[in-house]
């Protein structure tokens, strides 16, 4: 009992991560119909970024920042103006296409012009062991879970109860009239690669200390992300939360109690499964775009 | 039509892409009225307002409002103007609450405006409907009630001028009435109106003045009585055309 405690509160840890990527990707699909595909490496670069930063002489605080503002800049502004604007043109395929391409140029620069090796990175949070009612929980998946949780519902806040999150929703779900009103699409498009570019950073603050900074750390993020956000129905920011924390869940169940020769095609079944049984998602909705 | 015009074009040329759908075209709305543009389907009317409201670019041509050059200025601008558009079709957020909705009608306005949950709930007041369902998606709303949503919407900021799409398209009989008794009081009150319809007898009954457009060029611009009884109008809607008279001459006919 107590280790199924343990198991599901460092799963939903896992999970919150998986549900930030996630919600960014589906943020960039509803606003710009972009099936971004270096996701995974997203989350892999900024932690670059804030090793950099320490390598010459930041603090780790101030290294955070710096791969913040960074990843804002190269992952958020530059990606929006650089690959998805030019591309969108020629459609979605296109794009998706193109977003493959920049997944396997970020691995080989990291590779290329920082290391090939593993990088251990520091930890926001100190890893204690608490004894709670039998069970032993460590203080990482606590903080972990809860800065995930925190920017979830920071970013439900801005999303459901600010004038620019009605616009940004506004945008998604029907551009032409939301332009008719005078609101600026444009912007509200750029607000949502900010925002994505903001959970990456965050995810990668979090989810590093675990596994270490190594340019092929994206994979396995990437896609668990992807699986997130069609579990719980692509086109929900709802969806990819519920998704994430399931899936992350899910994910550590089948770590303990199913042979690790099996683990990895666990979250793949869960994947057909939905597509099988309730191929709009969880929470989705036949055809509808929204946040 | 000796009043002063609200809204004017002139020769304005448009189209898609390559295409060419607006050939010239050439009206006038006067002030405090309501005219009712009609004309076979694809004849260029829902274009007519795309363009006047700077959704697709006029490639010659000079729309004024109130006597200011607002050709190609963009909707923003023209919202600011107080021109609002409110076109064919639905046109909601359909996962956003109703009052959600009628919110984001008044973001061209900016932080400017101090008394803007003043006048959404003086909206809700005046279509109880909305004001049951205000905290509701969108999306559960009738036809005609995400029609009366978009007119509200459009009525925030007090425009000057209006221009509507066909709004009786999938309307009950009743909700027609109730949306054009809507148009006229916002006339009484001063306001210009410019309308797209269908149905043309029973909104031309209800306009000051009629317009005629075939092939994206004005055909009859008259008193709304003189274009209902105008048996040119009967033939065009039994599938005739109206020719200009002397080949080669594309000046609108203007009564
Ligand atoms: N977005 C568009 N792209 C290309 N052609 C269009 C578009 N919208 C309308 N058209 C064409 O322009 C012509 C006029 O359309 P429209 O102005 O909608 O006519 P209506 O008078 O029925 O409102 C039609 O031939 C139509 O097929
Ligand atoms: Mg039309």
């Amino acid at each position: 009992m107590s280790t199924l405690i343990n198991l599901i509160i460092s799963g939903l840890a896992t999970g919150s991560i998986y549900a930030l990527v996630a919600i960014g990707f589906t943020l960039l699909w509803q606003t710009s119909q972009t099936i971004n595909f270096a996701q995974g490496e997203f989350v892999m670069l900024p932690a670059f970024f804030m090793l950099a930063a320490m390598n010459a002489g930041f603090p780790f605080w101030a290294a955070i920042l710096i791969g913040m503002a960074l990843s804002m800049l190269i992952l958020g502004v530059a990606f929006k103006r650089m690959l998805v604007d030019p591309m969108l043109k020629h459609g979605v395929l296109p794009l998706a296409i193109a977003t493959m391409a920049l997944s396997l140029a970020m691995k080989e620069s990291v590779k290329q012009f920082y290391s090939a090796e593993a990088q251990p990175f520091p930890s926001l949070i100190p890893s204690i062991d608490l004894h709670v009612l039998g069970a032993v929980v460590s203080t990482q998946s606590l903080g972990v879970l809860a800065v995930g949780i925190g920017a979830v519902v920071a970013l439900q806040f801005l999303l459901t109860r600010t004038s620019v999150g009605h616009q940004m929703q506004a945008t998604a779900q029907n551009p032409t009239t939301a332009r008719i009103l005078g609101i600026p699409v444009e912007r509200m498009i750029m607000y949502s690669f900010l925002i994505n570019a903001g959970l990456v950073a965050i995810a990668s603050v979090l989810v590093t200390p675990l596994y270490l900074a190594k340019f092929t750390s994206g994979e396995t993020l990437g896609l668990a992300a992807f699986i997130a956000a069609i579990v719980g129905g692509f086109n929900q920011v709802r969806g990819a939360i519920v998704g994430g924390l399931l899936l992350g869940v899910v994910d550590n169940l089948a770590a303990t109690y199913i042979s690790t020769q099996y683990r990895a095609a666990v979250p793949l079944m869960l994947l057909i499964a939905v597509i099988l049984f309730r191929p709009q998602g969880l929470l989705g909705s036949a055809e509808e775009r929204t946040v | 039509m000796a009043t002063e015009a609200a809204l004017e074009l002139d020769g304005v040329v448009a189209g898609y892409g390559q295409m060419t759908i607006l050939n010239g075209t050439t009206f006038k709305v006067p002030a405090s009225s309501i005219t009712t543009v009609i004309g076979p389907n694809g004849a260029g009317k829902s274009t007519v307002f795309k363009t006047i409201f700077g959704l697709l670019k006029a490639r010659t041509g000079t729309i004024r409002f109130q006597g200011r050059d607002i050709t190609n200025l963009s909707p923003r601008a023209l919202i600011e103007a107080g021109i609002c558009y409110v076109p064919q079709g639905r046109n909601i957020f359909p996962q956003l609450s109703v009052r959600h909705n009628i919110e984001l009608g008044a973001v061209a306005a900016g932080r400017g405006l101090t008394d803007m949950p003043a006048r959404i709930e003086a909206a809700l007041d005046r279509f109880p409907v909305l004001r049951k369902k205000a905290d509701r998606q969108a999306s559960t709303l009738s036809g005609g009630e995400q029609k009366q949503l978009e007119i509200v919407r459009g009525l925030l900021l007090d425009p000057k001028l209006v221009l509507i799409d066909e709004p009786s398209i999938g309307l009950s009989p009743l909700m027609v009435q109730e949306t054009f008794a809507i148009l006229t009081e916002l006339r009484n009150k001063g306001v210009a109106i410019l309308m797209i319809e269908q149905n043309a007898k029973s909104a031309l009954a209800m306009s000051d003045f009629g317009i005629v457009l075939e092939l994206g060029q004005t055909r009859i611009m008259d008193t709304a009585e003189a274009v209902l009884n105008d048996p040119r109008v009967a033939a065009l809607f039994l599938g005739g055309s109206i020719e200009p008279k002397a080949s080669g001459d594309n000046a609108p006919q203007v009564n």
